[in-house]
């Protein structure tokens, strides 16, 4: 039944990506190309980390076998990006006694008959500096958003667009294409059969700007237009590089990206192998070249989407993010170059404002201690913090961070504009992937699950997973080779499974019982809670075991996916069966005292660890003294002192506090949320309030009044 | 399964080493190099030149001469492809009808019955940053120089270089050195200083005319004020309120009076140089020749390594027990961790991603 299932599927993989043209990305001539393949090596190079999988046949399954993962060496002091590769392989070789490379540090191609080297390698990217591309298209709502649409998978950065709503001269317009400094032109525009004098116009505007640049720095031109011009496009570009893919738009009714994806992951590829040491020699050992690791992501999350239905996943990394989901059958993959939790940590915080981090902080905190904060990852974008203040002020960029990310790429989820609204209540997803060191390498499974709830806010039922070791990327790229490798090792349990989330959204009361649970495990064993509002409750369940759940909810206005009442089978996981009934939108409190009556509760609640206080004078407005070199300063970059961990017999106390923990929290947070409700104010996520802080404006460490709590007036890291 | 190797970040603090620093021209600008290979270059030599892109007039001289046909154009230009111009200078003619310059600039093009002009350029220098030996020429790109000498690598900069001496801040620091001290000595110096910057330090450094600042730390919305500074300045720590640990400043003290560059380039995405400090050191003896600094060493118990983060960031210490298992950390992280016995003596336990080594 499993290999009847695993078939169906391996064909509906092949079958999506049959959909895409034979002709690109060029399959790399390889001489392995003809040995069947039962050993796969994957690597991704990021910005921060290159990790590397490595996936074998075991009894005649594909299964994940090992991973590896190493700083990315394209920088600083090494410079080529090859060592980082061969440092990660050479991990991988030490964690599974399997030997990958030779002494030269080439990957042996193919498997050996000792079991050395591999059949396959294939390799995804996101690192690198972006290609900076100028868009032509006719009409913007019609050719130019599919061009847009297609370059959403690949990193790129767009300089300048034209179209025929565009006023200015010709003059004026190839100066902007020659002072954009362009990497690409991406000219779509006419449906087949359809307009070709004015496509031809932008063509002509593309070709004299060109011709303009020194002929070494000509960019490469993609057309994806009107199919019936492509020979007079080759004889207009015929001096520089050219792309040619399907028409985006074929007719006005019908978008086709994969053509100009596949050719744009191409583009990006060639220009990579000219700008980063090592990474020509990365792409030589792939069949498919180097692919843009986003658009590995989306095609996993299209197939995921279309096979275990909506599907989101959320990578932050250190230099840029990624969002895919696949929902109203529909892919949407949104890249952020500046969100990320290692050198774009300052971008973050620009993206985001100082506001939008302190709403996540459970202490006051200056301006500046924030900025420090982003600014010292960005520096040193491998730290992780050592302390509790620390570690809010990391998770409130990241929770910040990926909050803005979903609200700049839901718009793009539908067409339908009355989608738009960032917040809106999500629409149902059946799993949520997160990958990126800061969400998955906590350590602690529960501590993951609670910040994909804190960032993303699912309602209904969702499976989390985590992708510590960057797998997704990995299985996207292969997939365009061995798909039934991807089925066979998603099948397998090659993701960390964190459990099943359900989520009750409206707002609940705190403390009050907010939902009844009923679970049945697989030996039919009935487990009873009842869950209180404003809590995380976890049932523990381990990964791989099903149980069946009925949730009832115990309040007036709460709901499940907009049921009052669901029975459904779940799945376990390293954290267990969540029960989120905090509510949505997440009522997050609105002073740093609410705050911090939630956040240690929450974290208490996902870990399973004693719930740890925040001291009293962190919620106290007072002027950080200059910390002194002796060992025993403290605040050194917000790394402040602060109580040890508790004893046994505190931790014994403090469980007994957190059963009480609801009412304290009733007691002391504000409840602006409710209020607002009654007021007939619009139900978001609470943001703190500049006026909620008027003895923190007065008393800042300068001496000087604060009010203007925005980057926009902060000094630019990087100007 | 057994432990992976993990290879810390490298911030290299070396008191004698070779130094090779690769400066190129950014990759969309088209340049050529000045110099050639083996010569010798100083901090402010040109090495190579290139043009950013300018603005282009476009001219339509068909239309202009009523020429019916573009062939008829070329005869009638006065001037090269490539050759500048002059606003109002005659770029052709036909009979008495004269087509001027409507720029200053360079004819960039003439066909299809059209004429281009392009503006003047803006020229992009780039300088040696060091001062020391052309080993490698890139075409059109820039070149690999090579020095030797003390090297010291910061974490900030503010995009400016310096020449200079090396001197430490005087005994009860930067506010001693004032405009009222008769001791000159600090003018155009590279002062190093223990205390966190701030405006009064700024101020002071501008009125001393100080070339160069090293400082530990300073607080965020000084940012500004650092990059309209005068002179060169290279933060140690990061952002914030951090002093200078004894480590460093021991480091740089003992290197106190000696001629030193300050290349305080300003991290930016992508950007691959640090900002760093070389200082010109004697060679122990005619002939002898530096090492290069070790890039390519996994931690290891007993390697020598310099926390990056905590409470005791800047420490130093002795590796002395790598745990392959995650480690519980206060704030309840669980990350793989090494055990670092620090030269104070004290213990600690201590993420891999928060140590670095000095090369």
């Amino acid at each position: 039944m499993a290999a009847l299932l695993r078939r169906r599927k391996r064909t509906e993989l092949e079958a999506y990506l049959n959909s895409a043209p034979d002709d690109a990305p060029a399959v790399k001539s390889s001489p392995s190309a003809s040995v069947p393949i039962t050993s796969i090596l994957a690597v991704d190079l990021g910005n921060v980390h290159t990790r590397a999988v490595l996936i074998d046949q075991v009894e005649g399954v594909y299964r994940l076998v090992g991973r590896s993962q190493t700083r990315t060496t394209a920088g600083f002091p090494i410079g080529d990006a090859y060592v980082g590769v061969e440092r990660a392989l050479l991990a991988m070789s030490q964690s599974t006694g399997r030997m990958l490379t030779r002494e030269d540090g080439q990957v042996i191609i193919p498997e050996q008959s000792d079991r050395s080297g591999v059949d396959l390698f294939v390799a995804t990217a996101s690192l690198g500096r972006r290609l900076r591309t100028v868009m032509m298209g006719l009409v913007p709502d019609v050719s130019v958003i599919s061009a847009q649409r297609a370059a959403a998978g690949t990193y790129i950065d767009i300089v300048e667009t034209i179209s025929l709503d565009d006023r200015r001269s010709v003059q004026d317009q190839m100066n902007a294409v020659i002072l954009a400094r362009p990497d690409l032109i991406f000219i779509a525009g006419g449906t087949e059969g359809g307009a070709e004098a004015p496509v031809l116009e932008l063509a002509q505007t593309a070709r004299l700007a060109s011709r303009l640049m020194p002929r070494g720095h000509r960019p490469i031109i993609l057309y994806a237009g009107n199919s019936e011009l492509v020979e007079r496009m080759a004889a207009l570009f015929s001096d520089q590089v050219l792309l040619i893919a399907d028409n985006v738009r074929p007719t006005l009714d019908v978008e086709a990206l994969e053509s100009a994806q596949a050719q744009l992951a191409a583009a990006f590829d060639s220009f990579a192998s000219a700008q980063i040491v090592g990474f020509e020699r990365v792409g030589a050992l792939s069949r498919i070249g180097v692919q843009p690791t986003a658009q590995s992501v989306g095609l996993i999350a299209e197939y995921l989407g279309r096979t275990a239905g909506d599907t989101l996943i959320v990578d932050i990394g250190g230099g840029s993010s990624v969002l895919a989901a696949y929902v109203y059958r529909h892919l949407a993959t949104s890249i952020r170059t500046d969100i990320g939790l290692g050198q774009s940590a300052a971008s973050l915080l620009r993206a985001v404002g100082i506001k939008g981090v302190r709403a996540w902080l459970p202490f006051i905190a200056s301006d500046n201690e924030i900025a420090a904060y982003a600014y010292n990852k960005t520096l040193r974008p491998l730290t992780i913090p050592e302390r509790q203040r620390t570690l809010y002020l990391e998770h409130a960029l990241l929770r910040a961070g990926a909050r803005e990310l979903l609200r700049a790429a839901r718009p793009v989820w539908t067409t339908d504009t009355a989608d738009d609204d960032p917040n809106a209540p999500m629409p149902p997803f059946a799993q949520i992937i997160a990958s990126g060191a800061a969400l998955t390498h906590t350590g602690q499974p529960g501590m993951t699950a609670m910040l994909i709830l804190d960032a993303l806010q699912p309602v209904g039922v969702s499976r989390l997973r985590a992708d510590p070791g960057g797998l997704i990327a990995a299985l996207g790229a292969v997939a365009r080779v061995a798909p039934e490798a991807v089925v066979q090792v998603l099948d397998g349990a090659s993701l960390d499974d964190l459990g099943t989330c359900i989520s009750v959204s409206g707002t609940p009361r705190d403390g009050a019982p907010a939902v009844r649970v009923r679970m049945t495990n697989a030996d039919g064993v009935i487990e009873t809670h009842t869950v209180m509002g404003g809590t995380l409750f976890i049932i523990p369940l381990p990964p791989g075991l099903r149980a069946d759940v009925r949730v009832r909810v115990l309040q007036r206005g709460l709901h499940i996916g907009e049921r009052s009442r669901i029975r459904t089978r779940v799945m376990g996981g390293e954290a267990g069966i969540i029960i989120d009934a905090r509510g949505r939108p997440l009522p997050l409190a609105a002073t740093p005292r609410g705050v911090a009556a939630q956040l240690p509760a929450w974290y208490a609640q996902a870990t399973g660890e004693a719930i740890q206080r925040i001291p009293e004078d962190w919620l106290t407005p007072k002027a950080p003294a200059v910390t002194e070199a002796a060992p025993a300063a403290g605040a050194r970059s917000g790394e402040s002192p602060e109580p040890k961990r508790r004893t046994l017999a505190e931790a014994a106390r403090s469980k007994q506090r957190r059963e009480a923990a609801p009412k304290l929290a009733a007691l002391t947070a504000d409840k602006p949320e409710r209020g607002r409700k009654r007021r007939g104010q619009p139900q978001r996520e609470l943001i703190a309030d500049d006026d909620l802080f008027p003895d923190l404006n007065d008393e800042l460490p300068s001496g000087k009044s604060d009010k203007k709590d925005d980057l926009d007036d902060l000094p630019t890291l990087f100007p | 399964m057994t432990s992976q190797p993990y290879f810390p970040e490298l911030r290299l603090m070396l008191p004698l080493t070779v130094i090779r620093r690769e400066r190129l021209l950014p990759d969309d600008v088209d340049g050529v190099v000045e110099v050639r290979a083996n010569s010798s270059v100083s901090l402010r030599d040109v090495v190579a030149r290139g043009t950013n892109p300018a603005p282009y007039v476009l001219i339509d001289a068909m239309k202009f001469f009523r020429l019916r046909d573009p062939d008829q154009l070329p005869p009638l230009m006065q001037v090269e492809i490539g050759d500048t111009v002059e606003l109002n200078q005659v770029i052709a003619q036909k009979g008495r009808r004269r087509l001027l310059s409507p720029i200053d600039g360079r004819l960039a093009y003439a066909g299809a019955g059209r004429i281009i002009v392009q503006s003047v350029p803006t020229i992009i220098e780039l300088e040696a940053g060091v001062n020391g030996v052309v080993i490698e020429v890139k075409k059109g790109r820039g070149v690999v120089l090579e020095t030797y000498g003390a090297l010291f690598q910061g974490v900030w900069g503010n995009g400016k270089r310096a020449i200079g001496t090396l001197r430490s801040e005087p005994e009860g620091g930067m506010a001693q050195v004032t405009f009222d001290a008769i001791d000159i000595g600090f003018r155009g110096a590279l002062l190093v200083t223990r205390s966190p910057l701030t405006h009064e330090t700024l101020a002071n450094a501008s009125d001393q005319q100080l070339s160069g600042l090293i400082a530990p730390s300073m607080e965020p919305d000084m940012i500004d004020a650092a990059l309209a500074a005068p002179y060169a300045i290279l933060l140690t720590e990061g952002f914030g309120s951090m002093r200078m640990n004894s480590t460093n400043f021991r480091f740089l003290d003992e290197l106190d009076g000696l001629q030193a560059t300050i290349d305080a380039v300003l991290p930016a995405p992508l950007e691959v140089r640090r900002p760093e400090l070389i200082v010109k050191v004697q060679l122990p003896s005619v002939g002898y020749r530096p090492p290069h600094p070790n890039i390519d060493r996994p931690l290891a118990v007993g390697m020598t390594v310099r926390l990056s983060r905590g409470d005791m960031a800047g420490f130093v210490g002795e590796v002395i027990d790598l745990p392959t298992a995650p480690v519980l950390l206060d704030n309840g992280l669980r990350v793989r961790c090494a055990q670092v016995q620090l030269n104070t003596g004290e213990k600690r336990v201590v993420p891999l991603e928060n140590i670095e080594v000095s090369g």
